[in-house]
């Protein structure tokens, strides 16, 4: 295979990762959503930006500490990848609140929702009410805490918003720096009064207004809100720390001390105040934000939810139900008819948690045991397990402690399903546990029957009504056998010594990955059929574009789907002009893993939990599930070439990396994801769980 | 229900292992769980000769847990056995106490021959492909973590089967004892294997064309799986391919094209280095790894006690046939054992009522039948005493050693003064029963023998009944067995003071 190794042929990952920001910000700056959809999207690329920093820049950061000089799949070093991201990012934030302040708040106002960004300007009304406000209700929850000589700088914990002040004692020259943390338990939204419409004020600006309260005998000179952002990434030596349960707790602490790798400030801020700041966090000049507007715009996706704005929302979709499991069935028995496909959030996640709590429940079940990765909070799943434990049935929960962001969360679960008698195992040393597989054991009349449920989403009953998933409920011998097999191996046995179906990562889906895509490059050359369709929601992994580039060389035709992250470049000629890349960002998150290989006219298809990522291929156990029944399988072909049909959220990437939106002209507008909303509902009304709508429906004429 | 789950349980060298079965009239048996457990039991054995403490916590747990998955298939009965590192640690008294109380799982110790059986019976269960592979000239090679088994089938029969103490785990440790540089390896599992494989070549291959190998292993057959083979046969040609390209690769290369954790890779070269070594002996053309493991032999072994499955395969012929090539290679009378052999069938059935004894009694009576005069091939005058050696010296795949001990002792007893009780046990571990047995069993035998006395076979028929305190014994010849007559009241007396019925012999001329 020919070795592709010219940098030029791949996009930075980082570069790429903002590249999608700045798609997910385009949403925002769409006029054709609706304006609280737009600030939703415009929130989503804040909170997005701040995950991105806490764990990619700064293990970049660190690389950098260690003088790591190894060049990245685009040939570029730490340095350079830095000092690109920080140019491409200031840039972002600058476009966030240009459409903010510019655009989005106007267009508010318009609609009769007025958000005051400053406290000077409220009216004496407005000012009484967020002064007895802030007394009432503020005040009691404030820390203040001020620096001088006797006093260090206190620790500014990661992530939380700050006002900074220059106070100096009343009738004295000297100044020194006090700081206030904005509380987290008061909405950060406060609705005051106002003649028409409504009106919203930040609980910083509050806060600020009565700054002076807060430190009596002092005059307050200056006073400005600060976010800080530190090292987020757990590094964990899981071979010493012999309870990983107690190891996490600790390092959860720690990340509040770890490294300021982005300090955001008014853009006004006080050239005194900066510089204190500056120094004490030390924090380098390119890694300070100026912002022009509110700092930490994760707030609108409060303002989303506030009661009252439907007229600007897109209508919330209702997930409609599976028509194979009717209300009340005997799901075991359904699943015994035939294998269940369900694509998530268009069709319920019901069945999901039915099929956990049915099991808690029958008599006939012997063990449950089941991944889970994240949970939403007061999950039924985690209620469903605990009940079976108490029933005396076996169950055994692989709980991923390593979800990123979900320790603190996963360990509270973890420790009230032990107690309900659960068997917790906290997952294999070295390695994230990001598969998505519930086993039943069931013993029926004619032995034990084994049903499997497998997953591109988490068990998470609040995601799935966000996220665009498939799931695959099966009672299919083979998968039975290995899902057993998975669960033993991830309770500690040996790995069995050969699976039926199931690919799992990191041992050897990588190389099955490899295998398929090779094929297809193999039966081209030979002049057979080869296609390859791929919906992932990242690839950088080098071996696997190697491999894409390789088939594409061969005639291999290779439709890629990819919502975030994608290193590799299309159209390349010579290297990948037979690659499309498209990237679909809808109200949903596009999240499900499907691939399609032609293999010369006996088509495969699979489903799993695995990106084309190393990190997926080589440092965590997925898992990649094929789907037998002809029937489904044309049901998952379905879903992939209704997304390939997309023209109105896709995005198509050109062989400089960069995107652009498909050119409608002449064609039908078709939104996958509004097709697959009627599908699911065409499905319920026609009863007919065999019906696959072929018809696009296009949402507007052209 | 008609559906039944057992639980077959491996305490092997360097893994344990379980596997639970169902087994019904409909589905036949199947297996539903696996679970497998790396623990190098046999490195303690084999070097110091104990279990330490630590590997004895971990085996403890890991049983505990076997114990709590039995418990969630609700399975109807188990079996565990302990294999090498159990049989040959010193203290294994203590080791299998110690697991009963701590995890409740009673371990029993299976004997070299009682466990290649089974990982026999495991693989002739697979049908067809073993049926095939056995009528030509074939050899089991079944590989262990202390020990190698290799059994030679000739027409469809089993002829013999021998245990060389090469197994893997105990290569491993002893190369590690070593040190070699790495580019020595090759060569000194070469040195090693050959060293021990000539002396079976000389004994046993010698005149015998080996065509194909059924190879019993975990690590080669996973590797041999992996390499894409359905039916899991390959050429001995193609073996040779992967185990050059082996040789060229490292440990996590190896890993990664063949699926296996790197962990085994230690494991798996110098069973490749056996199995291309006994290839290179033998000259066999073909390979076929069925893939199966000690527990699918023990959940064979339940099902058929429980007469749960039928299988067509009859391996208590497979016992008589190696008995027979047992006996034709220390030159026993073949006539005349085979007529012992009828005779005492005939009286073991006849005096069921007061021996109470089963058919697995009767198989070692056969085969002290057949392997009755084989002392006499090295001493006439102490013919009895050495064919006891013989015997308690040969492994006859399929018998435990109790048993083998059963027919040695029949055998001996057949020409010497029986011993009783105290004396008996004095030289050896049989426990009440077993004493039983060897006192009933010899009780029938010397009848039989002094039936046919003479190593001429004279006797055409024999006609047994018991009646009313007699046992009369009618014996159709056309010669005279005034020989057979006139000693019949010596051998008669054991059966006497036995069982408390007197023999007659009565003889009709033809």
């Amino acid at each position: 295979m020919k070795k592709f190794d010219d940098k030029e042929y791949y996009v930075n990952r980082e570069l790429s990762w903002l590249m999608f920001d700045e798609r997910v910000l385009g949403e925002a700056t769409d006029t054709s959503n609706p304006l609280m959809d737009r600030l939703k999207f415009l929130s989503i690329t804040a909170s997005n930006l701040d995950e991105f920093f806490m764990v990619r820049v700064a293990s970049l950061i660190d690389m950098q500490h260690a003088d790591y000089s190894k060049r990245d799949i685009a040939g570029m070093t730490i340095d350079e990848q830095l000092e690109k991201i920080s140019k491409k990012t200031h840039e972002l934030v600058e476009t966030q609140y240009f459409v903010l302040m510019h655009t989005l708040l106007p267009l508010m106002e318009s609609e009769g929702i007025r958000f005051i960004t400053k406290h000077e300007e409220l009216t004496t009304e407005q000012g009484q009410f967020v002064d007895r406000y802030f007394e009432e209700e503020v005040y009691p929850v404030l820390t203040p805490m001020a620096v001088d000589s006797s006093r260090p700088f206190p620790l500014v914990r990661n992530q939380t918003l700050n006002i900074g002040a220059l106070i100096g004692k009343k009738g004295e020259e000297s100044r020194d720096f006090a700081t206030v943390q904005v509380p987290g338990v008061l909405d950060r939204i406060v609705e005051i009064p106002c003649e028409e419409g409504r009106c919203f004020i930040l609980l910083e600006e509050v806060i600020e207004r009565n700054m002076h309260k807060l430190f009596l005998n002092y005059d307050v000179y200056c006073a400005y809100p600060y976010r800080i952002m530190r090292n987020a990434d757990l590094t964990i030596d899981e071979e010493e720390a012999a309870d990983l349960l107690k190891e996490i707790e600790k390092q959860i602490k720690r990340r509040q001390w770890g490294e300021v790798i982005r300090l955001e400030v008014a853009d006004d801020i006080d050239p005194g105040l900066m510089e204190i700041l500056k120094k004490e966090l030390s924090v380098r000049s390119d890694n300070i934000y100026r912002i022009a507007g509110p700092i930490d715009l994760t707030f609108l996706m409060k303002l989303y939810g506030l009661e009252g704005f439907d007229h600007l929302k897109t209508p919330r979709y209702v997930p409609q139900a599976v028509p194979e499991i009717s209300d009340g069935a005997d799901i075991f028995e359904a699943i015994r008819n035939h294998d269940i496909l369900m694509h998530h959030p268009y069709q319920t996640f019901a069945p999901v948690i039915d099929f956990v709590k049915s099991a808690a429940k029958d008599p006939e079940v012997l063990a449950i045991k089941q991944t889970l990765y994240r949970v939403s909070g007061n999950s039924p799943i985690i209620a469903a397990l605990a009940e079976a434990a108490e029933n005396g049935k076996q169950v055994t929960v692989l709980v991923e402690l390593k979800a990123r962001f979900d320790e603190e969360h996963n360990i509270v679960w973890a420790r009230k399903l032990e107690k309900a008698g659960c068997h917790v195992i906290y997952g294999l040393v070295g390695l994230k546990t990001h598969c998505k597989i519930t086993l039943v054991v069931r013993r029926e009349e004619d032995g034990i029957r084994r049903y499997v449920h497998l997953g591109t989403g988490n068990y998470n009953d609040s995601t799935a009504k966000l996220y665009t998933d498939v799931g695959l409920l099966t009672c299919a011998e083979q998968i039975g056998e290995d899902a057993t097999a998975v669960f033993n191996m991830l309770s500690g046995y040996s790995e069995p010594l050969y699976w039926n179906r199931l690919s799992l990562a990191p041992l050897w889906l990588k190389d099955r990955f490899l295998h398929l895509i090779g094929r297809e490059a193999a039966n081209a050359r030979d002049g057979k059929k080869a296609h390859i369709i791929a919906k992932v929601n990242s690839i950088c992994d080098r071996e696997v574009i190697q491999a894409l580039y390789d088939a594409s060389c061969a005639g291999v035709k290779i439709e890629l789907i990819v919502r975030g992250i994608c290193c590799l470049k299309p159209g390349i000629k010579g290297v990948s002009e037979n690659i499309t890349v498209r990237s679909i960002v809808g109200d949903f998150l596009e999240h499900s893993r499907i691939f399609y290989f032609e293999n010369a006219g006996n088509s495969e298809v699979y489903c799993g939990s695995s990106d084309w990522m190393p990190r997926n291929l080589l440092r965590r156990v997925e898992i990649l599930f094929p789907i037998l029944d002809e029937r489904l399988k044309e049901r998952v072909i379905y879903i992939l070439e209704t997304l390939l049909a997309d023209t109105v959220k896709a995005r198509i990437e050109k062989p400089d990396g960069t995107y652009e939106r498909i050119e409608r002209r002449g064609r039908d507008l078709v939104c996958a994801q509004d097709t697959f909303c009627e599908w699911a509902k065409g499905l319920v009304a026609t009863k007919d769980p065999t019906q696959n709508s072929r018809v696009f429906i296009p949402i507007e004429g052209a | 229900m008609a559906v039944r789950t057992f639980a077959a349980i491996d305490v092997g060298s360097y893994e344990l292992g379980m596997k639970i079965f169902e087994f019904s009239h409909k589905i036949g048996m199947k297996e539903i769980d696996s679970v497998r457990h790396s623990i190098e039991l046999g490195t303690d054995t084999y070097q110091n000769g104990i279990i330490d403490t630590d590997h004895m916590d971990e085996l403890c747990d890991v049983l505990s847990d076997f114990a709590s998955i039995m418990k969630t298939y609700k399975v109807d009965d188990y079996k565990a056995y302990g294999t090498s590192a159990i049989r040959e640690t010193k203290n294994t008294v203590v080791v299998t106490e110690q697991i009963k109380l701590r995890t409740g799982i009673k371990v029993d110790v299976l004997s070299n021959s009682e466990q290649r059986f089974l990982h026999y019976k495991a693989a002739a269960i697979k049908g067809s492909r073993f049926d095939e592979f056995i009528s030509e000239g074939c050899a089991i090679v079944d590989i262990g973590g202390g020990s190698i088994q290799i059994s030679l089938f000739d027409n469809d029969a089993l002829v013999t089967t021998q245990n060389i103490r090469l197994g893997v785990l105990r290569t491993m440790d002893m190369l590690a004892t070593l040190q070699p540089k790495t580019r020595d390896i090759e060569g000194i599992l070469k040195e090693l294997i050959d060293n021990q494989l000539q002396v079976f070549k000389k004994l046993y291959l010698k005149g015998r064309n080996i065509k194909n190998l059924i190879l019993i292993d975990d690590y080669v057959s996973a590797m041999l799986y992996h390499t894409g083979s359905k039916d899991r046969s390959f050429t001995a040609a193609r073996f040779k391919e992967v185990c050059e390209e082996l040789s060229q690769m490292t440990v996590s290369e190896i890993s990664k094209k063949y699926g296996m954790n790197e962990e085994t890779i230690p494991l798996l070269l110098p069973a490749v280095s056996i199995v291309s070594r006994v290839i290179k002996i033998t000259g066999a053309d073909n390979i076929w790894s069925p893939g199966v493991s000690l527990c699918d032999g023990m959940a064979y072994e339940y099902a058929e006690k429980e007469k749960l499955v039928h299988y067509r395969h009859d391996f208590e012929n497979d016992i008589i046939e190696c008995a027979k090539a047992m006996s034709k290679r220390y030159q026993g009378n073949e006539a005349r054992n085979e007529l012992i052999e009828k005779v005492v069938c005939d009286l073991f059935d006849a005096t069921r009522k007061i021996h109470g004894l089963g058919r697995r009694d009767k198989l070692l009576l056969r085969i002290a039948a057949l392997l009755c005069d084989c002392g006499r091939y090295i001493s006439i005058e102490a013919g009895a005493e050495c064919g006891y050696e013989i015997i308690m010296a040969t492994e006859m795949i399929g018998l435990s050693h109790a048993e083998r001990e059963i027919v040695a002792n029949i055998v001996r007893f057949n020409k010497t003064a029986f011993k009783y009780y105290d004396e008996l046990v004095a030289q050896s571990l049989l426990d009440k029963g077993n004493y039983l047995k060897i006192a009933k069993l010899s009780a029938i035998f010397r009848i039989a023998d002094g039936v046919c006395r003479s190593y001429r076979t004279k006797v055409n028929d024999v006609r047994i009944s018991l009646k009313g305190g007699e046992l009369v014994i009618n014996v159709y010849t056309v010669d005279d067995i005034d020989l057979e007559q006139g000693f019949f009241h010596r051998k008669a007396s054991l059966f006497e003071e036995v069982f408390s019925v007197k023999p007659v012999l009565k003889y009709k001329r033809l």
